[in-house]
């Protein structure tokens, strides 16, 4: 099981040639083991035949010599045998006569004629024809002369079977060398087939990797398999994936700026009723001039009311182009953008009555690497929310706390509490089931505010009526450094 | 050449039959083969006193007998001594080159034909032989051995030996454990050789012979005792065909032998020198050892 446990983790380009391997190697243990039985049986059966034959021409040229006893006949048969059965290799024939004593052997210095045979002779046959003792590589076989009936005696012969084991081990190591070139062709073919069926896969999870970075491109039609298949309803259905991303990426951006444009019309008419307020004082005081110009109290009072009401409308006027200059948004987050959110929402905090609790502890020497335009925006966002949720004459807070290594801004309303689907779309791990019903976009431009700069959002009912928000972006490493060299 | 024997033959034999008609009609009454034989040629015995199995050799004196008696003449091979001696007193055979024991039994019945000259005399020599590492060195050593004995009607494969050990008062089955027959002078080489049989009664004329065409087997026997030399295996014929004209031309063919081409390749294959007329007494030593048989059996 450890072994299949490994074989898991290896990659599959490698794993399916080596279980190729595997699957060869089995396969031709299994062939070898049948073919060298089966060669063995033939080589036995074929040698019991020659054997037999061996034995029957030597019975038929002794038998009348061993009825006599002749001596000199039984040998010279024997020594002529062994010229015309080469291809048994006969090494040894031993004659025996009724008595159980050896007439004659084809050695007659190692088994002399006349004497007893030896032991070893009588006990080393088995049931087959011919008996094979593997360490000597040698066959014996022996045959009872019978004549009429009654047994005269008996021939003993041994012969070399080293070519026939020869020839097994031959054929074994043709096998294995077969097989092992074959399951090495087949291996390397496996590894090359799966390279080729994965290298589709490998293309998609590259372009996938590249979409979780944050580019996904559909996969161009190059790059498509030539004959379709799968694979080509694969790579159809990513791109397809994409380009369904895409459009909805495409869609919220522009819903985004449609909110934008929608909160820059609110503001706009806020703005134009806030630039309207001192106008009527204006012209009154260019009035009051035109007719008391010359009394030098009245012009002082007069000028110094002018000079104020420009000066208010010039501050509404840089805090929205503050807000609507892209150009602008790049900058780190100052207190100078707290200051024009301040000014944004004062329009809107008049025409419903409203009072807004400012806290905002901001050192004069902390800087911050947060982004300013989007945060600002987005405190924005939140800052017309909670006045839309909260009653007319109500009241809404900002708290901005400031420590070493975050940035906590909170933003409360009284309103009735938060829904739930804003509530999700600010504060859970996937915001997406929130996002698609398709409702505050204001508060979804928060949250990837709050995302990208790795921070994190709740929101928390407030202690008599209406919620808090709270914003929790972390300062980074770098910044802190440098702010803390700064200081 | 060869539709001419036929032709021969026929006449050869008829007038054979004509001249033999009185002479030796009781012989063809009792050996009603005789008939058959004269029909069929000429039938010359051979015993294998040498190697019978070279082919070559049968082929070349049969081819040059039939030139030089001008009958075609028949080669007859049997396994043992005995068989040929027994066609040959039986008259079923014209002649036949036998062995000096045989002769000297059968004297009475058998005229001598010729002898075989070698190393110019008409002799030769038995050898009691064993294996070369043997550390015998007469013939008394080899008490106890297995013995490979020629023929029992071999003089040179038996006789000579049986004698020796006559003269001393011994038998063969007590002076050896245990001995057979090979029926031929080359077999008791193989068998010494071999290690079948420790030592072995020969012809000394084929082991001399075979020691020069086969080095290696008879290498791997020495030579324990020579016996004295004795009338070399002779050729015979029936007394009953002693007025046979055949018989004589037999007789001429194998005494020129060496004077003609065919002739000189046959004694060249036998490695002899010719054939000798020789006198009966030849194989008078032979008759004593006989005799000492006889004696002490």
């Amino acid at each position: 099981m450890r072994f299949f446990g490994r074989l898991r983790t290896i990659p599959v380009s490698y794993r399916v040639p080596v279980l190729v391997a595997l699957l060869m190697v089995a396969i031709s243990v299994v062939i070898s083991e049948r073919v060298l039985d089966r060669l063995s049986r033939t080589q036995e059966s074929f040698l019991d035949g020659l054997a037999g034959s061996y034995l029957d021409g030597l019975t038929a040229a002794v038998l009348p010599a061993v009825l006599r006893g002749d001596v000199w006949e039984v040998f010279d048969a024997l020594d002529r045998s062994r010229k015309s059965y080469e291809a048994l290799s006969p090494i040894e024939a031993v004659v025996t006569g009724a008595d159980g004593k050896v007439l004659a052997a084809t050695d007659p210095t190692r088994i002399p004629s006349f004497s007893d045979l030896p032991e070893a002779y009588a006990s080393r046959y088995g049931a087959s024809t011919v008996t094979f003792d593997r360490e000597s590589a040698t066959g014996f076989a022996h045959r009872d002369l019978v004549y009429q009936g009654q047994p005269v005696g008996a021939i003993h012969t041994a012969f070399d079977a080293s070519h026939i084991f020869a020839e097994r081990r031959e054929i074994l190591v043709t096998l294995l060398v077969t097989n092992g070139i074959l399951a090495a062709v087949f291996a390397f073919g496996g590894f090359l087939l799966v390279r080729r069926m994965i290298e589709p896969m490998r293309v998609l999870e590259d372009h996938m990797r590249a979409a979780a970075n944050g580019v996904a491109e559909p996969i161009p039609s190059a790059e498509f398999p030539a004959r379709g298949g799968e694979v080509a309803s694969l790579f159809n259905g990513y791109n397809a994936l994409v380009h369904a991303e895409r459009e909805r990426a495409n869609f919220a951006m522009q819903l985004a700026e449609e909110e934008k444009l929608a909160s820059l019309g609110r503001l706009a008419s806020g703005m134009a009723h806030e630039i309207n307020n001192p106008l009527g004082g204006l012209f009154n005081a260019i009035d009051t001039l035109k007719t008391h110009g010359r009394t030098p109290g009245v012009r002082d009072t007069s000028i110094s009311l002018i000079e104020r009401g420009l000066h208010g409308i010039r501050e509404v006027v840089e805090a929205a182009l503050a807000t609507y200059r892209p150009e602008r948004s790049a900058r780190p987050l100052s207190a100078d953008d707290l200051e024009d959110v301040k000014v944004l929402m004062k329009p809107e905090l008049r025409r419903r009555r409203q009072r807004l609790d400012w806290q905002v502890d901001w050192p004069a020497d902390a800087a911050a690497t947060i982004p300013g335009g989007p945060v600002r925006q987005a405190v924005l966002n939140l800052l017309l929310n909670a006045s839309a949720a909260t009653p007319e004459g109500g009241r809404i807070g900002l708290k901005v706390e400031r420590t070493a290594d975050r940035l906590k801004i909170s933003v409360s309303d009284e309103g009735p509490g938060m829904p739930r689907e804003s509530i999700s779309m600010l504060s859970d791990d996937d915001p997406g089931p929130a996002v698609r019903v398709g409702r505050g976009l204001g508060l979804w431009m928060a949250r990837r505010m709050v995302d990208a700069c790795g921070g994190k959002a709740t929101v928390e009912p407030a202690q008599s009526s209406g919620s808090i928000v709270t914003l929790i972006l972390p300062i980074r490493e770098e910044a802190k450094h440098e702010n803390s060299r700064a200081a | 050449m060869t539709a001419r024997y036929p032709a021969a033959s026929q006449v050869l034999t008829r007038r054979s039959a004509i001249a033999l008609c009185g002479s030796a009609a009781a012989s063809v009454a009792f050996a009603p083969g005789l008939a058959s034989a004269k029909d069929e040629g000429f039938r010359f015995g051979l015993t294998p006193v040498f190697l019978s199995n070279d082919l070559e050799l049968l082929a070349a004196l049969r081819a040059y007998l039939s030139e030089a008696t001008g009958h075609p003449v028949e080669l007859v091979s049997r396994r043992t001594y005995q068989e040929i001696t027994a066609l040959l007193v039986a008259g079923q055979l014209h002649a036949a080159w036998i062995c000096g024991y045989p002769y000297v039994q059968f004297k009475s019945e058998l005229d001598l034909v010729a002898t075989p000259s070698w190393h110019g005399k008409p002799l030769y020599q038995s050898y009691l032989i064993a294996a070369p590492d043997r550390p015998a060195n007469q013939w008394q050593d080899l008490k106890g051995d297995i013995h490979a004995f020629s023929d029992p009607d071999s003089n040179s494969g038996f006789l000579v030996t049986r004698a020796l050990l006559a003269e001393n008062g011994l038998k063969p089955e007590g002076f050896f454990a245990r001995t057979f027959y090979t029926y031929g002078h080359r077999n008791v080489i193989r068998a010494v050789a071999s290690g079948l049989a420790q030592s072995g009664s020969v012809d000394g004329y084929v082991w001399d012979v075979m020691r020069e065409m086969e080095p290696g087997l008879v290498g791997r026997t020495r030579i324990v005792r020579r016996s004295e030399w004795l009338g070399f295996p002779p050729v015979a014929s029936p007394k009953a065909l002693a007025g046979d004209p055949r018989i004589a031309r037999l007789k001429q063919a194998l005494t020129t032998m060496d004077r003609h081409e065919e002739g000189r390749k046959v004694l060249a294959l036998l490695k002899l020198d010719g054939f000798l007329a020789t006198e009966p007494a030849l194989f008078d030593t032979i008759a004593a050892k006989v005799d000492a048989v006889r004696r002490f059996g």
